[in-house]
C-alpha cells in the first residue's frame, strides 16, 4: 500500500500525549538566568532617564541592561525591502530615545528566578515624557501628526497599487456597481504556548545557540548574525517543540536578540518565557484593515471590473523580516480571488501607529480580501436577484482557462474553482438548506447561508518572493536524507514544525519515495546545525518544498541504493526493486540485500563498491518549485442569528478543499478544521482593541475570546485531489486555507440571514453589539471615501 | 516575611517533596522543583486549561493556585497517566482521532477530559464540547479531539 | 505574571483566621477558591502583605436545610453544590446558575463564599443570592452579624463587609414546589461572565402569581433587584402582556456600563429579552 496518500497516525503523538514534549520553557542549561522585560506603560513617549540601579541590588539579580547598554551588542532591526514606496525603519532590541507602543521593552532584568525578575522591575526607576498618541491610521495620515518614526518622515511606511485595464470605465459602464467600506479589525494569533527562547554563548569557541519557539529557525539565523556581529556559522538555532506559530512566531523579535546579546554580555544561559500579557502585548497581530471596495457587473451576472483602496494600520515597527508590506499588499495582490476580473486596480497603504507591529498571520491578507470580495459577489446576486452560487459559477475561472494570470501578475496554474463550489453546494444540500431557511423564517427564526470560495498561492518558489520585495530568500528548501548504516534513515529539513505532524508525513514522502519501511525513517527539522540550509515553515510551503527536496533527495539515494545492490548481487539495477527496506530480484524474492546491508557496504567503502562510487549513502538536494501552485477551496457557512440576543451560531461548515495530492488527509482535515475554528473565531469573537491613548484593552484571555469547542460546529471536510502539475509529488500547500475561507463565509452567511432587516454586514467580528447597534438603526447606505 | 515553605505530595503516586516560597504556583512546582515539564503554562490567568490536572482526583487549574496549597494532595499529571507501560484509552483515542496538533493545550485537554468521563460516562456531543470548553486548543478546531473523547467513553465504559 | 511576595497562612480555625486578619490590620486577602484572586495576584494587581487561606478549616464546608433555608458554609465549592441533591431539589435555581460558574475544572475549586464575597456583577451567584433575598453571615472582631443580600453588594468587586470581617455562611430560602425558575444568560463564549444574565423565580397561583423574583447579573456595578418588573407580574399576573411590560421595566431599572464586550445600551437592551425569556421558562418549569 502506498504511503503517500495514507491516513497514518502521527509518530509525534507519543511524546506529546505522555508529557514528555520539549518546549523552550522545558529546557534549563547549568547556571540559567531568567530575564524579565520592563515594558513601557505608554504607547508613545520620549524616554527621560532610566534609574537601574534599585533594581540591581535586590537579592537575585545579576543585572539589569537598557536599550543603551544594548546597543553595544547587537544593532536595532532594519527590515528592508526592494518595493518602491518602501521607508525602512529601525527597531532596536530594547527602545533607546523613545518608545513607540505600549509594551515595548525598555530594559531587561536578569536574574535567578522569573519571580525575582518581576519583582526587580517594579524597582526601574523610567521617567517618561509622553508624546501625542497615534491611535489610528487616519491620524496618522493627517497634516501635522505626530511621527512614529522620525527617520522616515511619514507614518506612510509603504504605498502600492495593481492595475489592470481601465477600472473607472469599467465602473462606468457596467450596469451594477455595488460597493461600501469595510473594515475587518486588529487579530491575534495566540499560540497556546508563549513565545520563548533561550540563549547560550559558548566564549570558548565564539558561538552562541539559540532555542527559540519560532517557525524560522534558519531565517532567524541569518538575521542574528548580522544584528550581532557573528558568522552565520557561529550561530545555531533550535526550535524545539513548539506549541503552534500560525505566522505569529515567523518574525525575528527584538526578544531574541536582547536574549542572545544578554547571553553574550554575561557569558551565562539566559532564558526568556513570554507570559500571557506579554504575548498579548507584543506578539505581532494582524489584519486592522479598512477596505473602501466597489465590485462592477453585468446585468447577467458577469463581473466586470473591482476596484479598492485598502488602509492598513501596521503598528509601530516593521517586522523583520517581512516588512509592514506584508499583510496590505496581499490584499491588494488577491482581491480578485478565484474570478475572473478584467478591470482591476488595488491601491495599498501602510501606515505606522502606536500599536503592537503588524505582521503574518495564518491567511495574510486572504481572510480580509477574501471576506470583501466574497460580500461584494453576494450583493451584486442580491441586487440582480441572482443566486449567489450561480451568480459565482458565471465568474469562476474554469480549467480550460488555466493557467491564469490574475490582474495582480499572480498565476493560477491550476485550480478546481469550479468543482469546489459545485461539490460544496452538494455536499452542503444547498437547495435543502434554502428551503429550510425559508421554513425558519416564517417561524421566527433567521437562517443564513454563506459561500466563500477562494484561491491561494503556497508553496511559493523563488520567482516570487513569500513576501512582497522582502530582502530575503524564501523559496528554496532542502532536504538531506541518509541510510545511517544501520539501515535506518534520517531526514533532516531547514523546516521547522510547530504541529503540523511533519515528523509523519515528511516520512511518508521518503519511506515511499526511497523504498524505506515507514518506522525505520526519523524526521529531524527545526536545527540549523542538524539538517541543509533552509529558512522555516510559514506561507503554506514546508509540503510542497520540503516535500520536494525530499523527493530528490530520496530518490537520488535510491538510485544509489540499488547501483550498489545489484554491483553485490551481480544483476542489473533494472532488474531490482527497492520496497519495504529491501532490494529484491524481480521474479526471484528470496534473492535481495537490505537496505542495511547495501548501506554496510556503502559505508565499507570501495572494496564493496561499484568502481568509482564514492562511498556513503547520503543526500542532500534542494528544490524550488520557482512560482508556487495553487490550492483553492469553497466554504459553506450556516449560521443561525438570534435577532434579539443578536448571537450567532454557526450550525453547520462544510470546507471543499483542493490541495492536490494528500499526502495524508487525517493532517489535511486537521489543517482545514483547525483554520476554520481560527477563521470563524475572527468573525465572532476575536479583536485586538486599543484605547485612544494607545492602552491595550485585551490583555487577558478574558478579554481576547479564542473560541471553545462549545462556540464551533462540527466540520465537513471534503477533498478534491487534483495534484498539482507544476511541483515535484504534485503537493499543494493547505496550512492557511481553513482562515482565508471561513471569516467571508460566516459573514456572508450573517448578511444572508439578516436580509428580512434588510441590512447588510460590512464589519467584522460581527459581535453581538455590533449587529444589535445594526438592527438597531435603521438601513443607511455607506460611500466608500478616500483615505 | 516570606520564608520558605515545605510542601509535600503524592504525584502520579509517588511521595515528593520541596521548599519554595509560599507565593510559588503549583504549576512552576511542579515544573521547576519536581521536573515535572509535561503540564505547561499557557496564561496564569485560569483561562487556557493548558495546565490542568487532577487534585485528589479532580481537575483543577494549577496555574491559579499556590503549591502550598497543594500540601497533603494527591497529584495525577499527564506523566502519570499510563498504567503498566501502556497508553491509557484516551491517550489512545487521541493518537487515532488526530486530537492534538502542537501537542501543547494536549496535558491540560486530556486531564479534563480525564475528569470529564469520570463525571458523565457518556456524554453526548454537545456535553463533550461544553466539558473541553475548558481547555483551549488553537490548532485542531476541536474536531478530533471530540472524536477521540467519544471514543474513549466508549471504550472505558 | 508572578505574585508578589507575602506572607502565608493556612490556619486551621476560624478564630485563628480572624485573628490573622486583625494582625494584618487591613493588608491580609482571604483565599478561598482562589479563581478570582489568583488571576489578579499573578498579574499583581492585587499586592497583600499577607493571604489567610481558608481551605484547610474543614467546617466551613457544607450544605444543611434549616427551617426553609439551605445554608451554605462559605468554603462550600461550586462543584459540590452542582451535584448536591439537595440544592437540585430544594434550590434548583442555584443549580442552574453554577452550571453558568466558569467551567467544571474552575467549579473544583471555586467556593460559594468566594464568588459573593468577590461580588463580581457579571457573577451568577450574586445574582441568585439578590433574586431570592438571601443573606450572608458574616463573623468578625465583635461575633457574628447576617447581612442581606440588598444590603451586602456596594460597588464593583466591592462589599459591605469589613476587613476583619469573613464570610461564614450562605443562606438561600429553599424554593417552595410549585415555583418555576430560570436563569437566563448571554456571554461572549461558554463559561464566559455574563454580559447579562437574568435570574427568576415565580409562584404562580392560579392565573395569578404569588410572587415574583427577578435580579440581573452584569448590567450594573451590583447584581439589580428588579422590584418594580416583579410587581407587575405580582399585580398582573404571568400572562405575556405582563410579562412583556415587566421586561420593559427591567430595561428601565438598570443602569449597566459600557466596556470593550458590550454597551450599555445593548446590556439594556438584553436585560429586558432575558427577563421575558427567564419568566417565560420560568412559568413552563412552574406548569411542569
Amino acid at each position: 500500500m502506498p504511503l503517500i496518500g495514507a491516513p497514518v497516525r502521527r509518530v509525534e503523538d507519543a511524546r506529546f500525549l505522555t508529557g514528555q514534549g520539549r518546549y523552550v520553557a522545558d529546557l534549563t542549561l547549568p547556571r540559567m538566568l531568567h530575564v524579565a522585560f520592563l515594558r513601557s506603560p505608554h504607547a508613545h513617549a520620549g524616554i527621560v532617564s532610566i534609574d537601574a540601579h534599585p533594581a540591581r541590588e535586590l537579592p537575585g539579580v545579576l543585572a539589569c541592561i537598557t536599550g543603551d547598554e544594548i546597543a553595544t551588542q547587537a544593532r536595532p532591526m532594519r527590515a528592508e525591502s526592494r518595493m518602491a514606496g518602501y521607508h525602512p525603519t529601525e527597531c532596536p532590541p530594547l527602545a533607546r530615545g523613545k518608545v513607540r507602543f505600549a509594551g515595548e521593552a525598555v530594559a531587561a532584568v536578569l536574574a535567578e528566578s522569573r519571580y525575582t525578575a518581576e519583582d526587580a522591575l517594579e524597582l526601574v526607576d523610567v521617567r517618561y515624557a509622553t508624546l501625542p498618541v497615534v491611535g489610528t491610521p487616519e491620524a496618522a495620515m493627517a497634516g501635522g501628526a505626530a511621527l512614529v518614526h522620525e527617520a522616515a518622515g511619514s507614518n506612510v511606511l509603504l504605498t502600492r497599487a495593481f492595475v489592470q485595464g481601465d477600472v473607472d470605465g469599467a465602473m462606468r459602464d457596467a450596469a451594477l456597481v455595488v460597493g461600501d467600506r469595510f473594515r475587518f479589525h486588529r487579530h491575534a494569533g495566540v499560540t497556546i504556548e508563549n513565545r520563548a527562547c533561550l540563549a547560550d554563548w559558548n566564549p570558548g569557541v565564539g558561538e552562541l545557540t539559540l532555542w527559540s519557539s519560532t517557525q524560522v529557525p534558519g531565517l532567524l539565523r541569518e538575521g542574528l548574525a548580522a544584528l550581532l556581529d557573528l558568522p552565520v556559522h557561529r550561530l545555531r538555532v533550535v526550535a524545539p517543540d513548539v506549541g503552534g506559530g500560525f505566522g505569529v512566531k515567523s518574525a525575528l523579535y527584538p526578544e531574541e536578540v536582547a536574549v542572545c546579546a544578554l547571553a553574550r554580555l554575561t557569558g551565562r544561559p539566559v532564558q526568556w518565557v513570554a507570559d500571557r500579557r506579554e504575548d498579548l502585548l507584543t506578539s505581532t497581530q494582524a489584519w486592522d484593515e479598512t477596505i473602501d471596495a466597489e465590485l462592477a457587473v453585468n446585468a447577467d451576472g458577469t463581473i466586470r471590473g473591482l476596484r479598492a483602496r485598502v488602509v492598513a494600520d501596521v503598528g509601530a515597527y516593521s517586522i523583520h523580516p517581512w516588512t509592514a508590506a506584508i499583510e496590505v499588499v496581499q490584499v491588494i495582490s488577491f482581491l480578485p480571488g478565484p474570478y475572473r476580473v478584467e478591470h482591476y486596480r488595488g491601491e495599498a497603504w501602510g501606515v505606522a501607529t502606536n500599536k503592537a507591529p503588524m505582521g503574518p498571520y495564518r491567511g495574510v491578507g486572504r481572510p480580509v480580501s477574501t471576506f470583501v470580495t466574497e460580500a461584494l459577489v453576494d450583493r451584486a446576486a442580491r441586487r440582480l436577484g441572482m443566486d449567489p452560487v450561480a451568480l459565482r459559477l458565471r465568474n469562476l475561472i474554469r480549467p480550460d482557462e488555466l493557467p491564469y494570470r490574475s490582474p495582480s501578475g499572480v498565476v493560477w496554474d491550476s485550480g478546481s474553482f469550479v468543482e469546489s463550489l459545485e461539490r460544496a453546494r452538494d455536499a452542503a444540500g444547498y437547495e435543502h438548506v434554502r428551503a429550510e431557511q425559508e421554513r425558519a423564517r416564517r417561524a421566527g427564526r433567521y437562517v443564513g447561508v454563506g459561500v466563500a470560495c477562494y484561491v491561494e498561492l503556497t508553496g511559493v518558489g523563488s520567482a516570487i518572493p513569500a513576501s512582497p520585495g522582502a530582502a530575503i530568500s524564501t523559496g528554496t528548501e532542502g532536504a538531506t536524507v541518509r541510510v545511517d548504516p544501520g539501515g535506518t534513515v534520517t531526514a533532516s529539513f531547514g523546516l521547522a514544525c510547530h504541529g503540523q505532524g511533519h515528523e509523519t508525513t515528511l516520512a511518508q514522502v521518503v519511506a515511499e519515495e526511497l523504498g524505506a519501511r515507514l518506522e525505520d525513517v526519523r524526521v529531524v527539522s527545526g536545527d540549523t546545525a542538524a539538517g541543509p540550509v533552509g529558512t522555516g515553515t510559514y506561507a503554506s510551503r514546508s509540503a510542497v518544498i520540503g516535500g520536494g527536496a525530499a523527493i530528490l533527495a530520496a530518490r537520488a539515494l535510491r538510485e544509489k541504493a540499488l547501483a550498489i545492490a545489484a554491483h553485490l548481487l551481480e544483476v542489473s539495477a533494472d532488474d531490482l526493486t527497492l520496497g519495504d527496506g529491501r532490494a529484491t530480484v524481480r521474479g526471484t524474492p528470496h534473492r535481495g540485500l537490505t537496505l542495511r546491508e547495501i548501506a554496510g557496504a556503502a559505508y565499507a567503502g570501495a572494496k564493496r563498491l561499484p568502481k568509482g562510487m564514492e562511498p556513503g549513502l547520503e543526500a542532500t538536494r534542494f528544490y524550488d518549485p520557482y512560482f508556487g501552485t495553487a490550492s483553492n477551496a469553497t466554504h459553506i457557512a450556516v449560521v443561525e442569528v438570534d435577532p434579539e440576543t443578536c448571537a450567532v451560531i454557526v450550525r453547520r461548515f462544510v470546507v471543499v478543499e483542493d490541495c492536490g495530492r494528500i499526502i495524508n488527509p487525517l493532517i489535511v482535515e486537521g489543517q482545514a478544521i483547525g483554520g476554520v475554528a481560527q477563521g470563524v473565531g475572527a468573525a465572532l469573537l476575536e479583536e485586538v482593541v486599543y484605547a485612544d491613548d494607545g492602552q491595550l484593552l485585551t490583555g487577558s484571555l478574558m478579554d481576547y475570546l479564542v473560541p471553545t469547542a462549545a462556540e464551533l460546529p462540527a466540520v465537513e471536510v471534503v477533498h478534491l485531489e487534483h495534484p498539482s502539475p507544476t511541483t515535484l509529488g504534485g503537493f499543494k500547500g493547505v496550512g492557511e486555507g481553513g482562515t482565508i475561507g471561513a471569516p467571508a463565509a460566516v459573514a456572508n452567511a450573517i448578511a444572508d440571514a439578516l436580509q428580512p432587516f434588510g441590512m447588510e454586514l460590512s464589519e467584522l467580528p460581527a459581535t453581538p453589539d455590533r449587529l444589535f447597534r445594526l438592527l438597531s438603526r435603521p438601513r443607511t447606505t455607506s460611500s466608500p471615501e478616500t483615505p | 516575611m516570606a520564608d520558605a515553605v515545605t510542601v509535600r505530595l503524592t504525584v502520579n503516586g509517588v511521595e515528593r517533596e520541596g521548599r519554595c516560597e509560599p507565593r510559588k504556583l503549583l504549576v512552576d512546582f511542579l515544573r521547576e522543583d519536581l521536573g515535572l515539564t509535561g503540564t505547561h503554562v499557557g496564561c496564569e490567568h485560569g483561562i487556557c486549561g493548558a495546565c490542568t490536572i487532577l487534585i485528589d482526583g479532580e481537575a483543577a487549574r494549577s496555574c491559579i493556585m499556590l503549591a502550598v496549597q497543594a500540601d497533603g494532595a494527591e497529584l495525577l499529571t499527564i506523566e502519570g497517566l499510563m498504567r503498566d507501560g501502556k497508553l491509557h484509552p484516551l491517550q489512545e483515542a487521541f493518537r487515532e482521532h488526530h486530537g492534538l496538533q502542537c501537542g501543547f493545550c494536549t496535558p491540560g485537554m486530556l486531564m479534563t477530559a480525564l475528569d470529564l468521563l469520570r463525571t458523565n460516562p457518556s456524554p453526548t456531543e454537545a456535553e463533550i464540547r461544553e466539558g473541553i470548553s475548558a481547555v483551549l486548543c488553537r490548532c485542531t478546531g476541536y474536531h478530533g479531539i471530540v472524536r477521540a473523547v467519544e471514543a474513549a467513553a466508549r471504550k472505558m465504559r | 505574571m508572578k505574585p508578589v511576595k507575602f506572607d502565608y497562612h493556612a490556619p486551621a480555625s476560624l478564630d485563628e483566621a480572624l485573628a490573622l486578619l486583625r494582625r494584618y490590620g487591613g493588608d491580609a486577602k482571604i483565599l478561598a477558591g482562589g479563581q478570582s484572586l489568583m488571576p489578579l495576584l499573578n498579574f499583581r494587581l492585587s499586592r497583600p502583605a499577607a493571604l489567610v487561606d481558608l481551605n484547610r478549616i474543614p467546617s466551613l464546608a457544607y450544605i444543611e436545610e434549616h427551617d426553609g433555608q439551605v445554608r451554605f458554609g462559605a468554603m462550600t465549592r461550586q462543584r459540590m453544590i452542582e451535584f448536591s441533591p439537595l440544592v437540585a431539589r430544594r434550590l434548583p435555581l442555584l443549580r442552574e446558575a453554577t452550571k453558568w460558574v466558569g467551567h467544571l475544572p474552575i467549579r473544583t475549586r471555586g467556593t460559594i463564599g468566594g464568588s459573593i464575597a468577590h461580588a463580581d456583577p457579571s457573577a451568577e451567584y450574586p445574582a441568585v443570592l439578590t433574586a431570592l433575598d438571601g443573606e450572608v453571615v458574616a463573623r468578625g472582631p465583635k461575633g457574628e452579624r447576617v447581612v442581606k443580600a440588598k444590603d451586602l453588594f456596594v460597588t464593583y468587586l466591592t462589599t459591605s463587609l469589613e476587613p476583619d470581617e469573613i464570610l461564614v455562611e450562605v443562606r438561600l430560602p429553599a424554593t417552595d414546589a410549585g415555583a418555576g425558575f430560570a436563569l437566563e444568560e448571554f456571554a461572549r463564549r461558554h463559561g464566559d461572565f455574563a454580559i447579562v444574565a437574568i435570574a427568576a423565580l415565580v409562584v404562580p397561583d392560579g392565573a395569578r402569581c404569588r410572587a415574583a423574583r427577578l435580579a440581573t447579573a452584569g448590567a450594573g456595578p451590583v447584581p439589580v433587584r428588579l422590584r418594580a418588573a416583579e410587581q407587575i407580574l405580582e399585580r398582573d399576573g404571568l400572562t405575556d402582556a405582563a410579562i412583556d411590560a415587566a421586561a420593559g421595566r427591567a430595561a428601565e431599572l438598570v443602569s449597566p456600563d459600557s466596556d470593550i464586550h458590550a454597551s450599555a445600551d445593548y446590556r439594556r437592551h438584553l436585560t429586558a429579552v432575558l427577563t421575558r425569556r427567564a419568566l417565560r421558562r420560568a412559568l413552563r418549569v412552574a406548569h411542569g
